[in-house]
This record gives C-alpha cells, sequence and structure tokens, in this order.
C-alpha cells in the first residue's frame, strides 16, 4: 500500500513538474474537444483531424519557424467543464487562439472570448457567431447552420417539396437554426408541420416518426448527429415514409450508410461544408497522407480546414509583427477567397462579415458511399448576417 | 497534562471550537484563505492548474453542497432536484439583474424562489421516503430544465441568458481574483449556518425525522413542517450557490443544471460524509479537485503520444468512477469520518487510551 502510494506521489510529482516545461516559445493552442461526450460520435474524428493537422503544419515548419502546441482535453459536452478549460488556457497556458467544439460552449464562452481578446474556432457553424459586430473573437469555417437550413428549403422546393417538418434534438446546436428554417420555408410558402424531438442518444423515433407520417411532410430536416440520424432513417424506412431527409452537416458523413444501411440510399440527403474524407480535390492528398492509412469521417476534415485557417491567419498576424488576440483577428479579416484546395468553399472574412462562405454541397448515398448530388449557393446578403 | 478531551460544562461541549488549539488551526487557516489569491498566479503556473477557478467553484459548490447535506445528511431525505433548484436560483438572479435590480437584492430572491419551488417539490416528501421521493425529486429535474429551455423570452432558451457582473456601488467582481472573496464569504456564512442549525431545536427535529420518523412524531415533532422547512432551506442555499453561479460565470443555459450536476452533488455529499458539515467540503473539494489532477496526465500523455488521447479521454471518466467506488468500498461514512480517525489518533497519541 505504502510503495503504492509513493509511486502515485511520484507520479503526480512528475506531472507538476513536466506541465509548464512544455517548450515555452511555442504558440499555444487551446483545444476544447468532445471525444467521450453527447456528440463523441463525431467529435472523436474532429479532434483527431485538428490533432494531425497540427502535426502536419509543425512538420512543414510551423509558422515561420514557430511551432504550434495544441493542447487538446475532452470536455464531453459540459459547459461548465468549458469554462473551467477556458480559464485555465486563458490564465495558465495564455493562449491566444482556442480550437473549440460545441454550439452551446460556444456560446456560453461568447462575452468572455470578446473580454479576453482571444480568438475562437469552433465546430459550431451557429449563424449567431457570424456577426463580428456581436462576436468579434469567434470564427468557423464551414457555411453556417442557417445558411445549410436555408439552401436545404431551397433544394426541398425545387425538388417540388410542398410539406416540411423540422426533427432536431433539443439541444443548442439542433435548435438554434430552426428559426432561420421556418422563416426561410415561409417566404417560401412551404407548408410547415408540427416539429418533432429526437434526442442525440435516441435508440429509437419510431413514435415522433408515426406522428410525422399523419402530416406526410415531402422533406424533413435533421439536425441531429450520424447516430441518431440514423435511427430516424431506420425507422422511417421501416414504416414506409415516403419523405426525404435533409441533414444538417454533423448527422451525415461516412458512417451513415454502414448505420443505417440500404435506407439511406435515396432518402438521406446531407448538407457538406467540406469534402468527403478522400474525395478528388487538391487538397485531400496532404489529409489522407497525415492520417496514415487509417479512413475518417469529414468531420476529420472540418477540423483540418479549421486548424489551416488558423494556420494562415498567425501566418499573416506574423507578418503584420502582431502574434496575439487582437492581430490574428485582423489577420484573417484580411482572408479573401481563402482557397483550401478545394477541402471546402473559398473563406473570406471581413470586419463586418465572419460567415466564411455561404455555399456547399449536398451529397446523396449510393452503394455505401457519399457522392455529390449537386452545388448550392446563397447570395451573401447582408441582413442575414448574425443569423 | 489531560489526554482527551475533558469538559466541564454543557456550553463548552456544544462550543463549535472547543480548544485553543483549533482556535489556531482556524486562525491559521483564514489568514491562509485571505492571502492565498495573491499567490494564485504562480501557483497556477507551477501546477498547471488554473487554482483561483477551482476555488471559486468550490466556494460556490460548497454553499449548494452544504444545502443538499442538510436535506439528504441530517433529515433523511433524497434529493435529485438539486441542480435544477440550482438552476432556478441561477436564473432569477439573471433574469432580475438583466432587469437592472441589484446585486445584493437579486442574491436573496434567488435563494428565495429556489427555496419556494423546492417546498413545492418537496411536498410528495410528507408520503414519500427513498426511492420514491428520489423519483419525485427527479421530476422536478426534468420539469425545471424543461421550463429553463423552452420559456424562451424570459430565460433566453437555448442560446443561454447573460449575466451581468456581481456589483456593489461601483465595485466590480469582474475578475476571478475579486470574486474570491465573495464566494469565500458566502461559503463561510454557508458553513457557519450550517454548523449552528445542527445545534438548534430544529436541526435536532431533522436529525431525529431521519433516524426514526415514527418516534420523532410520536414526542411532537411535526413531520410535514420539518420536511418542508428542510427542502425551504435546502434548495434556499442551493438557489443562492445558483445566483453566485450565475455572476460568476456570466452566462447561463439549461446545460449546466442537468441531471449530472444533481448526481453529483448527492456524489459530494455521500464521498465528503453524509449529515455532516465537514462532509459537504470535503466532498467538493474531492469532487473539483480530482478531475482537474487526472487532466495533468491525460493532457501530458496526449502530448507524447497524440492519437491515443482519446483512450485517455475515457480513462479519465474510468479512475474517476473507479475512486468514487473505492471510497465508498473502503471509507462509507465518507471522508469526513476518516478526517475524524486521523484527528483522534493525532489527539491521544502516543497514548491511545
Amino acid at each position: 500500500m505504502k510503495k503504492a502510494l509513493l509511486i502515485i506521489a511520484l507520479m503526480a510529482a512528475a506531472c507538476l513538474l513536466l506541465t509548464p516545461a512544455a517548450m515555452a516559445k511555442d504558440i499555444k493552442v487551446g483545444g476544447i474537444f468532445d471525444q467521450t461526450g453527447p456528440t463523441g460520435a463525431v467529435g472523436a474524428d474532429y479532434q483527431k483531424g485538428a490533432v494531425a493537422a497540427t502535426k502536419f503544419w509543425n512538420d512543414k515548419g510551423g509558422i515561420d519557424g514557430i511551432k504550434l502546441d495544441l493542447i487538446s482535453n475532452d470536455y464531453a459536452y459540459k459547459i461548465p467543464e468549458a469554462l473551467n478549460l477556458y480559464k485555465k488556457y486563458k490564465d495558465v497556458d495564455r493562449v491566444y487562439v482556442i480550437q473549440g467544439w460545441g454550439t452551446g460552449d460556444t456560446n456560453a464562452l461568447r462575452p468572455l472570448v470578446n473580454r479576453d481578446k482571444i480568438v475562437f474556432f469552433s465546430a459550431s457553424y451557429d449563424g449567431n457567431l457570424t456577426s463580428p459586430k456581436k462576436n468579434p473573437y469567434n470564427f468557423f469555417i464551414g457555411t453556417s447552420y442557417s445558411t445549410a437550413i436555408r439552401l436545404a428549403m431551397i433544394y426541398a422546393k425545387e425538388k417540388g417539396a410542398k410539406k416540411v417538418v423540422f426533427i432536431y434534438p433539443d439541444h443548442p446546436y439542433g435548435k438554434n437554426p430552426i428559426p432561420a428554417g421556418k422563416d426561410y420555408a415561409k417566404k417560401l410558402g412551404l407548408n410547415i408541420g408540427p416539429d418533432e424531438i429526437v434526442s442525440l442518444r435516441a435508440m429509437d423515433a419510431t413514435s415522433q416518426l408515426l406522428h410525422m407520417k399523419k402530416f406526410n411532410p415531402d422533406f424533413a430536416w435533421i439536425g441531429g448527429t450520424t447516430p441518431s440520424t440514423a435511427v430516424i432513417i431506420k425507422d422511417a424506412a421501416k414504416h414506409g415514409l415516403t419523405t426525404k431527409f435533409v441533414i444538417n452537416c454533423w448527422g451525415f458523413d461516412e458512417n451513415l450508410p454502414r448505420l443505417a444501411g440500404k435506407a439511406a440510399e435515396g432518402r438521406a440527403f446531407g448538407m457538406l461544408p467540406v469534402a468527403p474524407f478522400g474525395a478528388d480535390v487538391p487538397g485531400m492528398k496532404d489529409v489522407v497522407a497525415s492520417a496514415g492509412g487509417k479512413n475518417y469521417t469529414l468531420h476529420y476534415v472540418k477540423s483540418w480546414v479549421s486548424v489551416m485557417v488558423m494556420v494562415e491567419g498567425l501566418k499573416r498576424a506574423k507578418k503584420a509583427g502582431k502574434l496575439n488576440g487582437p492581430g490574428l483577428r485582423a489577420a484573417l479579416e484580411t482572408l479573401k477567397d481563402f482557397n483550401t484546395g478545394g477541402l471546402c468553399a473559398p473563406i473570406t472574412y471581413t470586419p463586418e462579415d465572419h460567415r466564411p462562405n455561404t455555399s456547399m454541397a449536398i451529397g446523396g448515398i449510393k452503394d455505401g458511399k457519399i457522392f455529390l448530388v449537386k452545388d448550392v449557393n446563397f447570395p451573401r446578403k447582408k441582413e442575414y448576417i448574425g443569423w | 497534562m489531560p489526554c482527551g478531551l475533558f469538559f466541564e460544562t454543557y456550553q463548552k461541549d456544544q462550543s463549535i471550537f472547543p480548544t485553543w488549539w483549533l482556535r489556531c488551526w482556524m486562525i491559521a487557516l483564514g489568514v491562509f484563505l485571505l492571502a492565498f489569491p495573491f499567490f494564485a498566479q504562480p501557483i497556477s503556473d507551477l501546477v498547471g492548474i488554473n487554482v483561483l477557478n477551482m476555488f471559486n467553484l468550490i466556494f460556490i459548490y460548497v454553499v449548494g453542497a452544504h444545502g443538499l447535506n442538510l436535506l439528504t445528511g441530517y433529515t433523511g431525505q433524497i434529493s435529485l432536484g438539486h441542480g435544477a433548484f440550482m438552476g432556478v436560483g441561477a436564473y432569477t438572479a439573471g433574469i432580475l439583474a438583466n432587469m437592472g435590480l441589484p446585486f445584493y437584492v437579486c442574491l436573496p430572491l434567488a435563494g428565495l424562489v429556489a427555496a419556494a419551488v423546492g417546498m413545492i417539490f418537496g411536498i410528495p416528501s410528507l408520503r414519500l421516503r427513498g426511492l420514491y421521493l428520489a423519483i419525485a425529486t427527479l421530476a422536478a429535474q426534468f420539469i425545471l430544465v424543461y421550463a429553463m429551455r423552452n420559456w424562451e423570452h424570459l430565460t433566453g432558451g437555448s442560446a443561454g441568458l447573460l449575466v451581468p457582473t456581481a456589483k456593489i456601488g461601483s465595485f466590480e467582481f469582474d475578475s476571478d481574483f475579486k470574486f474570491y472573496f465573495l464566494a469565500l464569504a458566502f461559503a463561510i456564512m454557508a458553513t457557519m449556518y450550517l454548523k449552528n442549525l445542527s445545534r438548534t431545536r430544529t436541526g435536532r427535529a431533522f436529525v431525529a425525522v431521519r433516524d426514526r420518523y415514527l418516534s420523532a412524531e410520536v414526542i411532537g415533532v411535526n413531520l410535514f413542517k420539518y420536511r418542508i422547512m428542510s427542502f425551504g432551506i435546502s434548495s434556499f442555499m442551493v438557489g443562492i450557490a445558483g445566483g453566485l453561479w450565475a455572476y460568476y460565470i456570466t452566462i447561463i443555459s439549461d446545460e449546466h443544471f442537468t441531471l449530472w450536476l444533481s448526481v453529483q452533488y448527492l456524489a459530494m455529499c455521500i464521498v465528503g460524509g453524509l449529515g455532516q458539515v465537514l462532509g459537504s467540503i470535503f466532498g467538493v473539494i474531492f469532487m473539483v479537485v480530482l478531475p482537474e489532477l487526472l487532466r495533468i496526465p491525460t493532457e501530458l500523455l496526449t502530448g507524447i503520444f497524440p492519437n491515443i488521447s482519446d483512450i485517455f479521454a475515457s480513462l479519465r471518466e474510468m479512475v474517476f468512477g473507479i475512486v468514487v467506488i473505492l471510497f465508498l468500498i473502503f471509507e462509507p461514512d465518507g471522508m469526513a469520518a476518516r478526517w475524524h480517525t486521523i484527528r483522534a489518533y493525532w489527539k491521544l497519541w502516543p497514548f491511545s487510551y
């Protein structure tokens, strides 16, 4: 017993001594990821992508010789945990840039991020983060959820839909784009049915789908993650619904055909802010090489692009001699049609508009693989900044 | 020299700090707590943990854990709704603060509203005990969180509610450093209150209800009154903790106040020691500090082997669970009981008779 205690004490002491020694001159990047929480099914790949991309840019010489040090932590989608991590990154590691995750915590951290002038990249593409007036330090790389949901409505309308329904979890990620979607569906003259709530950890969606069947919509929006989406798609096939589903970007990936099987074919259409893993675009070579022979989902690509944009911002900030939060923000706001090698639509940030882009692809599933149905584009209208 | 305690009056026996030695220690602790924030930054840098934030969380949770300990430890009623009651306090403080009311008005009101809600959900306690009551309070948890999420024009819905920082006059508690003293004051107040309450007639009635409710009723304890009162005081304290929390982190959403928080509160009381003032303090320290400590090796190993970080991410949760289980097996009376054993050992040392 005494020996065990001694070993534990020594290990703890070693950890305490080693932590602050971690390479003083690097640019530290805080990482807040969900690997074990309710969104862990898609979050694990995202974290791996961020780590791999950091290594990739470090191997290429970092920020003109300065290496990146990504401190990766799992917060299991618990907002208090995210706040703890944030305070640690700010006061102990003194970071000025963070790679974050969910809608709930990104929104919770907004006032702090603005006060402390820390650039916050999120994996949440929540529309309200795109207004620099309200959130000058928030950035993300994909098409915002609100733009995606509007595009989905346009797509549904084009396909002759008259009735639509929104299916989402009672969760900030699921709920936040819904008002934008309903507003736009009304504008397009679509008939909106009653909302259905399907939790991110649902094992069954029969009751919701049977309820939905009464309204019998032509199209339904799903704002879940891949496992819950697969449940909905499978149950829809089981109960013979003719509804087609357009799925937000965290619910549609390479795992969906594996989880939903044949049910997904011709029924599931996903909004794709980035190219699927291994797609035939010039930028994908480095991404696939960094995976070391493993196959990941497109969420890996998302964080890869997020790190890529951050690196570009840091390089520009360094050139301007302002390697700090405000400097990085100003540098990012000079990005204009930044080419990611086809990994996602060209990225533009301005001091008035933090929407990275307003176009994306819609994907479908055939023979267990994602294929591109079409590219869709939404005009960059001023009135949609921030929601 | 006497080995042991020999009190000659009841007053002395009942005093909170009976010996001068203990009083010295308490003064030392007080000095340490007051001086600590001035040395927090170098300590944070050394250990790689934001210690000031950790202490603030400990103080806030201590207020709430004392509340639940009063209900579960002293009165013997389980509640799985305290996470939501904390949320009621937080939202009350947040909404009133946004209406322009000053901090020192919002906070007591946060406690009172939480107390009212707690008492309403405590009504089933007249007929229900144990697991049945746990399920009734579990309903409170779900109903309240549902209301927080969907009563959007009041609570801001899932986007959250912004709360201004606490202010007294022109002094603003806008940093971890300043907030430390505020939270410390409340933690001390709550501790003193619980300690004193447990020695009063009411406190004894609570214990009587817990130990054998039939006998308590026979000797004239009004069961309904004391059960509801216990729910009220307990929710008041946890509501105050919620208010402090809202002012501390300045944005609240329903996701803070999940069932997990309620379970965590219960775990704090059980690991620390039910029915003991020290128990909730130890429990909170344990539950707040352990995850932080477990993060250090995780972070370190992620730096060395980035590809297995997801294994370590789950490992952290597992170690946490295992430690709690081990505690329950080897120290079922909580950390406070162990502390008493250690103290007793030193009090009698080297003559253990």
